[in-house]
């Protein structure tokens, strides 16, 4: 008997994106789309302390049979990244379980080739560029990734994907309900080009199963084995600064120093020097751009992170 | 009026002494309050939490602290905090450690705690007169679990657990004075938009002894639906329509320490914000909005009268 | 040291005045209220040198009692049935502190219906919560745990509080001769508090009880408390040991009573255990080779001993004084999870719930056991559980339903 007779083969797809940019929203619409072609689905977000603009992940298994499988997907057939700024950061385990299998969709205006290279992603990794009003259409992200990947999974009709924002957008009226179905397809028509790009994987057998190197726990005194802390400002090594997609910049010449910035940023990330000029922590800096709005001499202004020194070109 | 070092921004800290990297979210007014409070009262504290958003300012192994945390439940950090100062001042007594060993005892709580369920461990440790500071978050609703309506959640607000179209049709509970009436040395209100003001404040009730209580306005970007960047604008606006007024019981008195003379309409507050949408689009709610109106009027007026 | 007559309540008293306890976070319930009078008392008149704070529930005594321990002094409190459940969150939660002190429960059946008179369900409620517990069959036990009670909380092996359980009424107002140890003796046996892992110092900055994120973490803190508490079994061995050198009167694990060569053995907690001794030699008297087994650790189990203690017995009789509904008993469920599987198990395992909201278990009830369980033996076969209830009780009952406007033939509305 051929292993795929046997073995449920299934869909996996991750979605990759920031505390609200709307993952969940993204797995439920692909969910449901799935859902009204005959699947059998699952979809969840995945829950941490990390707050909105920290990255989170959301995922959906679609298959023709019943589905055992649940938790977090280690093997996804296809990653859906909204937020290209997540790919080299490794916290964000977007490469994690990839395979030379795997499909890798990046919503992004760069090409492919210098991802593939950069990450050293697989082969399969297609980018979807950004409309022109990027700003405006940063709230569709959801919509436009479950578009995107409805399509390359090959496995849903356009009916299908259609019926799926309009259930499960219902409770935003009807105006957003079309704004997000008019993107929805509109990403579903550009991925035409890769339709049946993601093939559904059979996932491992018992044979390929390795036994996990289980310990005997050994007795630690309370010293070591409680969950307390004997080391201060640890925090300071969570770099939340990745939870940024847009940085403040002081110009210092516009700067008065009168320190209402360092006063009132909530994260304490930013500091006076010597001559009493702000210094942003950009490794803390999580982007709420209170600074900029408060800055009585409009000293600080915005700037992508894309366009910093991180940026690929 | 007491003298303060704090008489203008200039005054204020101007390193601090809360480490970054916490899992607060951008914008997070609680953590603005969190921060100047913290550079008053310093290193030499403890700080007893009860579950709500702040619970995760200390996720092991991280934490932001230079002095101590003890995390206890929802219900009852007032009951912790009661247990380290009177351990404190055993160890004190008994002289099994010296003074400079000594803590400030301090509980951090958010507003579903301190106007609900760990209410009555605050009524007590007040009526117990325990030596100690309470710090209530006030983001007016549950907002760790995704913004439930709570005892804080202020009328016609929408929330988790109100979405319909009138918001939440209850009142926010009057927690000042419900913690004035207790009597104790110190109760005020602050908010971390106005520095100056919770800077005086903080100083005032670090050099006070027995119960001492701080509500910290915290607007709430994810709760209050609004871009984080307005969160100062907005806790000034809190101030400036009077819907939040900057006051302080002390010795039997409550005075207001920011009097809002030309007072802002409320709506200009309410229109910063996602959760009172409703009452502008599609139609103008004019009555909640004048009902919101006429109450913050009826407070003012029985001050101003 | 001197023998007086003291109530089990006091017993206790004695024992936390004994352990030389800093820190007394209090709150009223009965039949536990004694203790804490008690020790007020000595505290007024200087007799002892603690703080005692009455709290506004048993939730914030336990949190403050916790929290004090956190600190690093040495914590008495006492509570019973409905206060320990009212503060069962906080049992979860200061277990795993890490932080050890000594909390006495005094027995006494849950609502609903609400009723004053002893069972165990309350202490049983407690038995996944990390803290250890130490159950007492006399006054002079009660005195005598809680003094090992402290020593096994803050051994470094072990570092987790500890319950110490005594009967409602049975125990807590019945006064027997107890011996009350020197407090010298004491202070040799049991030093000074160690705060070890848990103290707050400016000097020494902590962030105690954080949350955690993820199952690898939270399954690691979690059961290294489990591996600290199984620790206790040979600790509890080991101090009982000593505490016989010091003190003249020891204490293992188990208590066993003519057990050695019985046939039958009846196993059961606390105070009622005494008639299970009693109805044991008038059975031998009859000519019966019967014996007790009775646990004094219920946390840890103490399943090794058990293993030891019941092989090679023909039939084993567990009276449980609590009933999870649903189940049944709850130590019979326990002891046969010990027993299965393992060499020279007892064909038969009966069990038998009494002693519920304070039923007496009287003489003839331990012979019907003793009967029953000799012909479930006779017949190779375990029986099916039995309610310790008789007819006379049911007609009791019926009298009642009557007065209370009940008829049982005609339940409905119309009756």
């Amino acid at each position: 008997m051929p292993k795929q007779d046997i073995i449920n083969s299934m869909y996996r797809v991750r979605f990759h994106g920031r505390g609200g940019q709307g993952m969940k929203t993204a797995s439920r619409v692909l969910g449901k789309a799935f859902f009204l072609e005959g699947f059998e689905v699952q979809d969840a977000p995945r829950y941490g302390a990390e707050r909105r603009g920290a990255p989170i992940f959301a995922y959906v298994r679609a298959s023709r049979k019943a589905i055992n499988e649940r938790g977090i997907i280690r093997r996804p057939d296809l990653v859906v990244v909204a937020d290209d700024s997540l790919v080299d950061i490794p916290a964000a385990g977007v490469s994690q379980g990839v395979s030379t299998a795997t499909v890798v969709l990046i919503y992004s205006n760069h090409e492919p080739g210098t991802w593939k290279q950069r990450c050293s992603l697989p082969e399969n990794v297609v980018t979807l560029p950004f409309p022109e009003d990027t700003q405006h259409e940063h709230r569709f992200i959801s919509t436009i990734c479950a578009g995107a990947a409805a399509r390359l999974s090959g496995a849903i009709s356009r009916d299908c994907l259609k019926e799926a924002v309009q259930e499960e957008l219902a409770d935003l009226g009807e105006e957003m309900v079309q704004a997000n179905l008019s993107r929805a397809l509109h990403a579903y028509d550009l991925m035409a080009p890769y339709s049946n790009l993601v093939v559904a994987g059979a996932g491992e057998t018992g044979e390929t199963f390795s036994k996990p190197d289980w310990i005997e726990l050994p007795f630690e005194p309370a010293r070591v084995s409680a969950p307390s802390i004997h080391a201060v400002l640890t925090s300071e090594k969570v770099a939340t600064g990745l939870w940024r997609t847009m940085r403040p910049v002081i110009d210092d010449s516009l700067c008065q120093r009168c320190g209402l910035c360092n006063s009132l940023c909530p994260e304490g990330a930013i500091s006076l020097d010597t001559a009493g000029f702000p210094q942003i922590d950009y490794v803390h800096c999580k982007g709420c751009m209170i600074c900029v709005a408060e800055c009585p001499t409009h000293a600080i202004h915005t700037l992508p992170e894309h366009e910093t020194e991180k940026g690929l070109e | 009026m007491s003298e303060t070092r704090f008489q203008s921004l200039k005054d204020l800290p101007a390193a601090h002494l809360l480490g970054t990297g916490t899992a607060m979210c951008a914008g997070c007014g609680a953590l603005e309050a969190l921060h100047g409070i913290y550079d008053i009262l310093g290193e030499k504290t403890v700080f007893i939490n009860a579950a709500g958003c702040m619970t995760l300012l200390s996720v092991y192994p991280y934490t932001p602290f230079r002095g101590s945390w003890l995390y206890t439940a929802m219900a009852s950090a007032p009951a912790g905090a009661q247990g380290v100062r009177d351990a404190l001042d055993i160890l004190l007594e008994k002289k099994r450690i010296g003074p400079e060993d000594d803590l400030q005892t301090v509980v951090l709580t958010g507003d579903g705690s301190a106007y609900g369920m760990g209410l009555s461990a605050t009524s007590a440790a007040i009526e117990r007169g325990l030596d100690f500071l309470y710090i209530c978050y006030d983001n007016e609703g549950y907002g760790n679990t995704g913004h439930q309506s709570s005892g804080a959640t202020p009328h016609g607000a929408r929330t988790a657990t109100c979405k319909g179209g009138h918001g939440f049709g209850g009142y926010k509970k009057d927690l000042f004075a419900i913690w004035a009436a207790h009597r104790p040395a110190y109760v005020a209100t602050v908010v971390g938009a106005e520095p100056l003001d919770l800077a005086r404040k903080v100083e005032k009730a670090k050099a006070m002894q027995g119960p001492r209580l701080l509500i910290a306005l915290a607007p709430c970007p994810t709760g209050w639906d609004y871009d984080p960047r307005e969160t100062v604008k907005i806790g000034k606006l809190a101030v400036k329509s009077g819907v939040w007024p900057l006051k302080e019981y002390i010795g039997g008195k409550t005075v207001h320490t920011k009097l809002p003379r030309k007072r802002l309409p409320v709506e200009e507050y309410l229109k910063t914000q996602g959760r009172f949408t409703h009452l502008f689009e599609p139609q103008r709610d004019e009555q909640t909005i004048q009902e919101i109106q006429a109450r913050v009027d009826a407070y003012w007026h029985e001050f101003d009268g | 040291m001197k023998r007086t007559l003291l109530t089990g309540n006091a017993a206790a008293a004695w024992g936390m005045r004994l352990a030389g306890v800093d820190y007394l976070p209090a709150f009223p319930i009965t039949p536990q209220t004694e203790i804490i009078e008690t020790v007020a008392r000595w505290i007024d008149t200087g007799e002892i040198d603690c703080r005692m704070v009455t709290l506004e529930s048993e939730h914030s005594m336990i949190t403050a009692a916790g929290a004090a321990a956190a600190t690093g002094v040495r914590v008495f409190s006492a509570t019973s049935s409905q206060g320990l459940l009212y503060g069962m969150e906080m049992l979860y939660t200061v277990a795993g502190w890490r932080a050890p002190f000594v909390l006495v429960n005094v027995s006494r059946g849950l609502s609903s219906p609400i009723t004053l008179e002893p069972d165990h369900n309350d202490i049983f409620a407690a038995r996944d919560s990390g803290f250890l517990q130490i159950h007492c069959a006399t006054c002079q036990e009660v005195l005598d745990s809680i003094i090992l009670a402290y020593r096994l909380a803050e051994d470094e092996r072990v570092r987790l509080p500890v319950i110490v359980n005594l009967d409602g009424f049975y125990l807590s107002f019945t006064r027997e001769p107890v011996e009350i140890p020197k407090s010298e003796t004491v202070a040799r046996f049991l030093p000074p508090f160690d705060p070890g892992n848990v103290r707050f110092r400016a000097s020494e900055p902590v962030s105690q009880a954080v949350a955690v994120l993820g199952g690898g973490p939270y399954s690691y803190f979690r059961y290294q408390a489990h591996l600290a508490a199984m620790n206790a079994t040979s600790v509890f061995e080991e101090i009982g040991k000593e505490f016989e050198e010091f003190f003249g009167r020891g204490y293992g694990s188990l208590e066993t009573y003519r057990s050695d060569d019985a046939e039958l053995v009846f196993v059961m907690l606390g105070s009622f255990a005494t008639k299970a001794k009693d109805a044991v030699d008038r059975l031998r008297a009859a000519g019966q080779a019967v014996g007790l087994v009775r646990p004094r650790l219920l946390r840890p189990f103490p399943a090794d001993a058990f293993r030891q203690a019941l092989a090679g017995k023909k039939g084993v009789a567990v009276i449980d004084q609590n009933l999870s509904a649903g189940s049944g008993g709850i130590l019979h469920r326990e002891l046969t999870a010990a027993l299965y599987g393992q060499p020279e198990t007892p064909p038969v395992l009966a069990s038998f719930i009494g002693g519920l909201g304070g039923r007496n278990i009287g003489p003839e009830d331990f012979f019907g056991i003793a009967a029953e369980t000799s012909q479930a033996i006779a017949a190779g076969k375990t029986p099916p559980p039995r309610l310790l209830f008789s007819e006379g009780e049911l007609k009791d009952v019926r009298q009642l339903q009557a007065i209370a406007g009940i008829s049982p033939e005609k339940p409905g509305r119309d009756a």
